[in-house]
């Protein structure tokens, strides 16, 4: 029976991340996935990595961006020098743009907000206002009022980052079980962990990451841990290829490396259905050629809706159990952003047996309401 | 234009030979329908332009043959069965199963509006199967589907030298319409494999049918083979050339050849055109026989959504006779439907003695000319197989190999599939790949998902689309108007 | 490559490229273009190899071309227009644009 140092299950960005991570520490690191048909959150993700506007209520999880994204750019070298996958990652800086007077006005107080919160780390942007945004932003619609600038901000390919994490891991010797989808974790008396997909044992491990998004919730309580995540849908919108020029990511629209524009993106509640919405779409279509007037002409060429899944307060989980060490369950929703430290720093604390006493607040009893 | 029923109690999705039947059926019943329709005038692929073929350019319609000449007389009780018909129309999308009702995208001169059927019908037909070979991407390789629609929409004739590869009854169809015509291809290089016993077994039961057509059939393939070199078993096929095709080189009976050519036209018979109908989220299943996609089907056109019917070639590959008579049961079942709730459900009506008929000329028609093995499985690991993406076979096989999972997964990590055409071109290829790689069925696999919209719509006519129920202002026609030339798509 | 079975007898008169051509009302794009000897519509976007129309029934989208004012189409699900401008589509090839 095969038997792993450590078992990641989910093979999304998130898992492969860690699993690709933890495999260049030399132990024998096992990657579960799912069938082509998995839920995966990559192939709905909008590509950016993306520090302006997140952490507000938790300056830790503002840092813990800042610091991905400034380790993005050696890391993405990395990957690529190692598997010669590009992940296209640029960091031109971003632009958050507004739509309107409301959302310019509240996207100016929530950065306010967490400049306050930052204290002495500071947190770095800029206004820029419609005339002058147009020198930045070639054809950004007459309506927009304006946009903040923030240098950390960037953009990758979330497909292609997919495929070098995994191309890294089998690289370092790891092992991919596809076509796996676990219903129960039992853990030994030996200490370890059995893994199963219905009858079916999967493998033994010493330890464990729990990776797999939505179905991450039921795995984790069968190890004590009670994970409140929900799914949320964002769809995603791609256009033909187009001659634009458009030079820096924005949180409505940026431009791949191979030409196409992507709009998006959208949130909704839903239970798990991957149906795009067709109202979803056009609201889409409508806020991102608001912003850029001249993505109207282009054709839509696909678009597609993932599920991200969300925690009541929106911030990662980083959770070992208590009841079974060894056992730890990671989920978030920022998987591109956050993919530089989820494969160098994350698996630390794996191999360590203990999550630092600086990451604790990402833990689980943040949500303990009898705390 | 005028008002378009924008709640029309049925709405048909294709005026070929299925979708005008079932429409001439429900709406002489009294069902208020309304037939979308990409093209100019009805008659779909098959009956395509009929009616200015037979106005404007008579010389052409003797070309054609009978059962395309045959296509006027449905048109024609089309035009007058009082079923609403919106040509120019394409259908981006229908809208998913959970979603609080049943709506169809269309797009219409520009405008991009959601219409809100009880019941829809699709009966989208058959797409050419796709044959990826080495240099199947030049200019001047095209389809003999392609080269017989010229035919029909703008009577172009293949001038110079012509090849016709792969096999297939419209191949030879379309060789003998090029005969009658006075146009002689160089050669036809036919992939058809060895007849099988299966072939030959399913001949006398259609002999003794459907004496006819076999007859008329033979009669073709005579002709044809008493006037164009025909070269048989032909594999390793390749188009050469640097900026279109020049020539092309095959092997034959252990012999490589090599045949100049300006035109190089290539075919491996039809199957099902289901993307439509996997954008609603219905179930298909991969037909082993066909070697494609179809979607489950339970009756005459029921599917595994209730107020989702699919009628024709898009269902199953039978023909334009078979499509005919389908058509018109489906519109019995569908009515069944629509009044069960006022009284019995009909039940499904009796096959008439000719559809049975025409299954068993179908049965031989598809045993004798099954799918090339050099076409499903393209051994040169150089052969483009998705054209839009430029990924080869042998990027799919090593993905593949590598421990990708299957198509969606190879589509993310290749972008195959990703392209305009939306993996019509490419999916049954990296399928049939992938599963070869895995050593698992074709079914087990799977296919892309296909998502709307799944005709061409651009960013800004969704934009403007207004939805049902919502303050439309001047932005846009009020719902139940189509919006008139140019109105909406320029207002900006 | 192709040929008209019969003569025009009312020319529409469009552009491919700087190229003056003559269609007959009715003629989709694409058949217009090739019966005037026109057989490379586009580049692929990867490669840049030049491409022309495949399967004529709008699945294949190797008919690509751009038109003034309406931007890139199928040529084979288009009508020709007197005075339409037609183009190899701009910017979708590698090392263009910008």
């Amino acid at each position: 029976m095969r038997h792993l140092d450590i078992a990641v299950v989910g093979g999304g960005l998130l898992g492969s991340a860690f699993a690709y991570g933890l495999s260049s520490h030399g132990v024998q690191v096992g990657l579960i996935d799912e069938g082509d048909n998995a839920i995966r959150t990559a192939r709905g993700n909008f590509g950016l990595v993306w520090v302006q506007g997140k952490g507000r209520g938790m300056p830790e999880y503002a840092r813990w961006t800042l610091a991905s994204a400034r380790a993005w750019a050696d890391f993405s070298a990395q990957l690529g020098e190692e598997t010669g996958t590009a992940t296209g990652y640029h960091q031109p800086g971003g632009f958050f743009v507004a739509i309107s007077k409301d959302e310019f006005n509240h996207n100016l107080k929530l950065l306010e907000q967490l400049r306050k919160e930052a204290g002495a780390d500071g947190y770095e942007y800029e206004v820029v206002e419609n005339p002058a945004l147009r020198e930045h932003l070639p054809g950004i619609g007459p309506e927009v009022p304006g946009a903040t600038y923030c240098r950390h901000d960037g953009h990758a390919n979330p497909l292609q980052l997919l495929r070098a994490l995994q191309e890294g891991f089998e690289r370092n010797g790891g092992s991919y079980i596809p076509r796996s989808h676990i219903s129960e974790i039992r853990p030994l008396a030996v200490g370890g962990f059995e893994i199963f997909s219905g009858d079916r044992l999967v493998t033994g491990c010493e330890k464990l990451v729990i990776a797999a998004g939505h179905g991450g919730a039921d795995l984790g309580r069968q190890l004590g841990m009670d994970i409140p995540i929900h799914p949320v849908q964002g769809q995603v919108v791609v256009t033909e290829r187009s001659p634009a020029h458009l030079a820096y990511p924005t949180n409505y629209v940026r431009k791949t490396d191979e030409g196409y524009f992507m709009l998006g993106p959208s949130a909704r509640d839903t239970g798990f259905d991957l149906e795009t919405e067709t109202t979803t779409l056009r609201d889409i279509v409508r806020q991102c050629s608001k912003a850029f007037p001249y993505l109207r002409e282009l054709r839509i060429q696909r678009s597609w809706a993932a599920l991200r899944i969300m925690t009541p307060d929106g911030f990662p989980v980083y959770a070992q159990s208590r009841d079974f060490p060894g056992a730890f369950s990671f989920s978030c929703h920022s998987g591109v952003t956050l993919a530089a430290l989820h494969a160098r720093e994350v698996p630390q604390w794996v191999l360590a047996g203990e999550i630092p006493s600086a990451h604790r607040c990402f833990g689980l009893e943040r949500f303990d309401v009898s705390a | 234009m005028n008002a378009v029923p924008v709640r029309p109690e049925v709405a048909v999705v294709g005026a070929g030979p299925a979708g005008m039947a079932a429409a001439c059926s429900l709406a002489e019943s009294g069902v208020e329908v309304l037939v979308l329709d990409e093209q100019p005038a009805p008659g779909g692929q098959v009956y395509r332009e009929v009616e200015k073929v037979h106005e404007q350019r008579p010389e052409d319609l003797a070309a054609l043959g009978t059962q395309y000449r045959a296509g006027l007389e449905l048109v024609r009780r089309f035009r007058h069965s009082g079923a609403g018909y919106l040509p120019r129309t394409s259908v981006w999308e229908i809208t998913a199963a959970s979603e609080p009702e049943l709506a169809i995208g269309t797009l219409h001169d520009g405008a991009a509006q959601m219409l809100y059927p009880r019941h829809i019908i699709l009966a989208t037909g058959a797409m050419e199967r796709p044959t990826p070979f080495p240099g199947w991407t030049l200019p001047g390789v095209m389809t003999v589907g392609a080269a017989q629609t010229l035919l029909k929409t703008s009577g172009l004739m293949p001038a110079g030298r012509i090849v016709l590869a792969g096999t297939g009854p419209l191949l030879y169809l379309y060789a003998n319409q090029l005969l009658t015509a006075g146009t002689r291809p160089e050669a036809i290089l036919d992939t058809r494999p060895a007849t099988s016993m299966g072939a030959l077994a399913s001949l006398l039961p259609a002999l003794a049918v459907q004496p006819g057509a076999l007859l008329r059939g033979l009669g073709w393939m005579r002709a044809v083979r008493g006037s164009i070199p025909v070269s048989s078993r032909v594999t390793a096929l390749k188009a050469l050339g640097d900026e279109r095709v020049a020539s092309v080189s095959y092997e034959s009976a252990g012999q490589s050849h090599e045949l100049q050519a300006e035109l190089l036209l290539v075919h491996d018979g039809v199957i099902p055109n289901t993307w439509l109908a996997m954008a609603a989220g219905i179930q298909h299943h991969f037909d082993q026989r066909q070697a494609c996609w179809v979607p489950d089907v339970r009756g005459v056109g029921r599917t595994s959504r209730e107020s989702i019917a699919i009628v024709g070639d898009g269902a199953a590959i039978q023909g334009a006779e078979v499509a005919i008579l389908q058509g018109e049961r489906l519109a019995h079942e569908v009515l069944g439907q629509l009044r069960g709730a006022k009284g019995p459900v009909l039940p499904t009506p009796v096959e008439p003695p000719a559809l049975r008929q025409q299954r068993l000329l179908q049965r031989f028609l598809k045993r004798y000319f099954p799918p090339s093995a050099y076409f499903q499985l393209p051994p040169d690991d150089s052969t483009i197989v998705c054209r839009c993406e430029e990924i080869t076979a042998g990027e799919i096989r090593k993905v593949a190999a590598l421990g990708c999972v299957g198509p969606n997964q190879a589509k993310a990590f290749t972008r195959c599939g990703m392209g305009p055409c939306m993996g019509r071109k490419c999916a049954l290829t990296v399928s049939q790949l992938m599963a070869q790689v895995h050593d698992v069925s074709v079914e087990e696999m799977g296919h892309y998902r296909i998502r709307p919209p799944i005709r061409p719509i651009t960013v800004g006519q969704l934009a403007d689309m207004p939805m049902t129920g919502e303050e439309t202002g001047s932005a846009a026609d009020p719902p139940g108007k189509f919006a008139s030339a140019n109105s909406s798509s320029s207002k900006r | 490559m192709y040929r008209r079975s019969a003569a025009i007898a009312e020319p529409v008169i469009l552009w491919f490229e700087d190229r003056k051509i003559m269609a007959a009302p009715g003629d989709s794009l694409a058949a217009a273009l090739l019966a005037a000897g026109v057989s490379v519509f586009r580049r692929a976007p990867v490669s840049g190899a030049k491409r022309g129309p495949f399967c004529m029934i709008g699945n294949c989208f190797e008919c690509l071309v751009e038109i003034d004012g309406q931007g890139v189409v199928q040529a084979c699900s288009t009508e020709v227009r007197q005075g339409m401008r037609v183009y190899m589509p701009r910017g979708q090839s590698p090392g263009e644009g910008d």
